[in-house]
């Protein structure tokens, strides 16, 4: 049964070359608008995998990701960031949140499909 | 004989001036940054639509090729050059990736135009209101301390404008970003 990935991005292109990237290479990818949405998905249906960007309207991809920590269903889940910020700070923060990793905006699809596999097989 | 009057009616024509002309302008700049931001989006829907349908039909006819070279003994250079143009159009097809996404990193870059440009218009609309305060009958003092408020406002507005403007993007390539894992 193929993994499955919840991908947060308020950018429509962007959302569409994750889950064509994804699909691509087996996994069921489930879209989400900003963090709010992400929130309500992930609630809906536990997935194997969050990847999220950080600046959203309604709600940021660090919000997203402590709200998603606090639930009993997600605290061993894998979270990436997906996000055009690059900054040690920023890192630092999305780490504390509790996310698992940190890609820096464009992505390469081999390379964020490396990264998965290594992530959730 | 220099005249000790001053000129507080031409200041204040001045300043309004200033707030005014910098107001059209930045609407200006407001437009076309936001008509930009418009067909860019509209590019890179039509540019990510056509890229998909490529793609599909690509991956379709590689199927098709793959069922033929099944059935058929093709020379093993002919079946060399087919693998190496797949191996082309899958590496085309990670740069395509790439690149369809650059419009996320530059409408973010955009957006942070625009609230400067919105910032620099308050910052101007600050400038016509405390020129309007000036009063004519004023003393030198009294105008000399007014414009002095009027600076110190105008730099603790830009400097909350720059605060409030954190750069999202620090993109200068076109290459991928990189990856960290915790």
């Amino acid at each position: 049964m193929a993994k499955t990935i919840l991908a947060v991005d308020d950018s429509g292109s962007l959302r569409q070359m994750v889950a064509f990237s994804l699909t691509a290479a087996g996994y069921q990818v489930v879209q989400a608008v900003d963090g709010q949405d992400g929130l309500n998905k992930a609630r809906d249906q536990v997935v194997d995998l969050v990847l999220t960007d950080q600046n959203m309207p309604n709600m940021d991809g660090l919000t997203l990701i402590k709200s998603l920590r606090g639930m009993s269903s997600y605290q061993k889940v894998p979270i990436l960031m997906l996000t055009t910020e690059s900054s040690d700070e920023m890192k630092a923060k999305g780490r504390a949140a509790g996310a698992n990793g940190w890609l820096v905006k464009p992505f390469d699809p081999k390379r964020l499909i490396d990264v998965v596999q290594k992530v959730i097989g | 004989m220099q005249s000790e009057t001053i000129p507080v009616e031409e200041l204040r024509q001045l300043l309004a001036g200033v707030s005014d002309h910098g107001t059209q302008h930045l609407l200006e700049v407001e437009a076309d940054l936001m008509q930009t931001t418009y067909l860019l989006s509209e590019a890179i829907e039509k540019l990510g639509a056509c890229f998909m349908s490529v793609h599909e039909a690509v991956t379709a006819q590689q199927q098709e090729l793959d069922i033929l070279l099944q059935q058929s003994q093709l020379p093993a250079e002919q079946q060399q050059k087919l693998l190496q143009y797949r191996e082309h159009i899958a590496k085309e097809v990670n740069t395509a990736v790439t690149g369809l996404q650059f419009q996320d990193l530059t409408s973010q870059l955009i957006a942070r135009t625009i609230k400067r440009v919105n910032g620099l218009k308050e910052l101007l609309s600050a400038l016509a209101t405390h020129g309007n305060s000036m009063d004519s009958e004023q003393e030198h003092q009294e105008i000399a301390r007014l414009l002095q408020e009027m600076n110190q406002r105008l730099n603790s507005r830009s400097v909350e404008l720059s605060g409030g403007l954190r750069k999202a993007v620090d993109q200068h390539h076109m290459g991928s970003g990189e990856i960290e894992l915790f």
